[in-house]
């Protein structure tokens, strides 16, 4: 855990965070809002005391109320890896601003994300499903998107059955929620 | 009697219209601002299917090519055919459960994929890994980076036409994954690593075989090597070709060897450390050219690194115990972790979140061959269509990380 790091991002960014920057093992975890994106980004990457140049990863999350959109960043500045949560994304407007501008690497998970839950990101110039077909409808790493499979029925499904599949095939789905708050 | 004339192609009546010149019928419709861009055929140009049974795409890829004449002028890769939802799986699977899921990922080199989620479940639960677990895993996992190396250079020699340096090759790897074998009990996809240390320790055969290799594990990479480094043919082929620089490689997010031959000189085995990575020496080798040729040497540099470090662990390796002392049922407090490790192709990272029940609330698997593979579109254009496989190669995707 880097202190003196957490007391830098407390002071750069301000009003910003949504949230106190949190530290664990080697992480440092900041919150903001899915409009700030672009501008938190932009300064993480130019800001000569940050130099967050390389883009660790890029992930969609079902909290089972709304969506998150976690980076991951690396820097030589700190030994930690920044992860920065841009959380309380609509479920009904799942909009967020594409960060394609500074990495155009970004562009393919960004796309993942959007092919798995739907998020549209503003910007990017090829948001198009890539792992489903283009015909498909749903998005199926959210929570309410239940595996049509019978592997969840075989008593090889861990410890505890896994999810359970909507018996008979055309009955009403039900939608899962384990945790009512994001973890 | 009139002799028959040779029909004109200038005959209006001959030509075929444009939108039933290409494999594609009807031309998908353009979605986005990029697809639209795709499929708007300039004069000239035309589209080849490439995939997804071609053999040297290394899996089941398809690549969509707009070609005008021998030119590549853009190409469109189709992802998904070994798509089968492993995050969505992960999360109905518990933790323990998970780890054998996640080896066909990358099944060249499957310890990798087992790494990074396994540590940051160890994250998650706050364990303690015991030093020798450690050294093994860091044995093992460089045992499989020369092995997962040695398959790149006979593929790679394979795509640009050489047939001899796969046999030598794999005369290697197969060594490799017997000795790896002896321990785990499986030559590809091992299943080995588990939260808190790794099945079993090491026995008599692997170390007697291992022993035996690295007695002459350094001559024979030579000879293997030298097939390749000294050929004229494979040079120039492959020198200059696919230049990526420092900038766009940061840019596209490019990690492991692939942003090293590009001069920057990231390795998260250094740049952020983990396992026992600080206590060993090693180097970084960088190379500033950023082609072909400089991705190939130096990945063979860093087979020899590799052996560097094998050959430390096995003379600081401590004993003790290989597993932490661990519930069988796993339930992390809620929280989420983060980690990442240093992989044959780059950086393989897990992001795990947890809600307090015996099954992650979200896994997510970033691996570097999806990134790598977004960059075949930018080196592409401007090559010549048997260059395409010449350039994927070199920077060494496996599908099967890629579809997830």
């Amino acid at each position: 855990m880097d202190r003196a790091f957490r007391t830098l991002v407390e002071r750069t960014f301000g009003d910003l965070l949504t949230g106190p920057v949190r530290q664990r093992h080697d992480e440092t975890e900041m919150r903001i809002r899915p409009g700030d994106v672009p501008q938190v980004m932009r300064t993480l990457h130019d800001d000569p005391a940050l130099r967050f140049e390389y883009l660790g990863d890029l992930a969609g999350v079902d909290t089972g109320d709304d969506f998150q959109v976690v980076y991951h960043l690396y820097s030589v500045v700190t030994p930690d890896w920044l992860r920065v949560v841009a959380d309380g994304i609509p479920r009904d407007q799942p909009r967020i601003p594409s960060i394609t501008f500074l990495w155009k690497g970004a562009e393919w998970m960004e796309r993942e994300a959007y092919d798995m839950f739907g998020l549209v990101f503003e910007g990017n110039r090829d948001l198009r499903r890539i792992y489903m077909p283009d015909d498909f409808v749903s998005f199926p790493l959210r929570k309410d998107f239940h595996l049509p499979d019978d592997a969840s029925r075989s008593p090889g499904g861990g410890v505890r059955p896994m999810e359970d599949a909507a018996t008979p095939a055309d009955a009403a789905a039900t939608t899962v929620r384990r945790s009512a708050t994001a973890p | 009697m009139t002799t028959p004339t040779r029909p004109s192609l200038d005959d209006p009546s001959l030509t075929i219209p444009l939108e039933h010149a290409g494999i594609f019928e009807p031309i998908p419709l353009a979605r986005t601002e990029r697809q639209q861009e795709f499929y708007a055929l300039k004069d000239g140009e035309m589209l080849l299917n490439m995939g997804p049974q071609h053999p040297s795409t290394h899996g089941v890829l398809r690549v969509v090519l707009k070609i005008s004449d021998e030119q590549v002028v853009d190409l469109d890769p189709v992802l998904g055919y070994l798509h089968r939802g492993v995050e969505k799986i992960a999360e109905n699977s518990d933790f323990h459960h998970i780890i054998s899921q996640l080896d066909p990922l990358e099944y060249v080199s499957s310890l990798f994929c087992e790494w990074s989620p396994v540590m940051s479940f160890e994250k998650l639960l706050d364990v303690q890994v015991p030093r020798r677990a450690e050294y093994i895993r860091v044995l093992t996992g460089e045992l499989n980076r020369i092995a997962s190396h040695m398959l790149f250079l006979g593929w790679y020699a394979l795509d640009l036409g050489g047939i001899t340096p796969i046999l030598w090759s794999f005369a290697e790897r197969d060594e490799i994954v017997e000795m790896l074998a002896a321990i785990t009990g499986a030559k590809l996809l091992f299943n080995y690593f588990r939260i808190g240390g790794v099945n079993g320790d090491l026995n008599h055969e692997f170390m007697s075989r291992l022993g035996d290799w690295m007695s002459r594990a350094g001559a024979q990479l030579d000879a293997g090597m030298g097939l390749l480094n000294a050929n004229e043919i494979f040079v120039r082929r492959a020198r200059g070709l696919g230049v990526l620089d420092r900038e766009t490689a940061l840019r596209m997010c490019t990690t492991g060897p692939n942003l090293r031959a590009s001069g920057v000189p990231f390795d998260i085995r250094r740049a952020h450390p983990y396992s026992v990575y600080p206590e060993l020496d090693f180097e970084i080798p960088t190379r500033s050219e950023g082609d072909s040729l400089a991705r190939y040497l130096l990945r063979m540099d860093e087979v020899r690194q590799s052996l560097r470090i094998i050959d430390q662990c096995l003379h600081q390796m401590p004993d003790g115990p290989v597993m932490a002392r661990l519930p069988r049922l796993l339930r992390p407090r809620p929280g989420r972790a983060y980690s990442a490790v240093e992989g044959p192709r780059g950086q393989y990272s897990c992001y795990a979140m947890s809600d307090g029940t015996d099954q992650p609330f979200r896994l997510r698997i970033h691996d570097p061959s999806f990134l790598h593979l977004q960059l075949v579109g930018l080196l592409m254009p401007g090559n010549l269509i048997a260059d395409t496989m010449a350039i994927m190669a070199s920077l060494d995707p496996v599908m099967g990380g890629v579809d997830k």
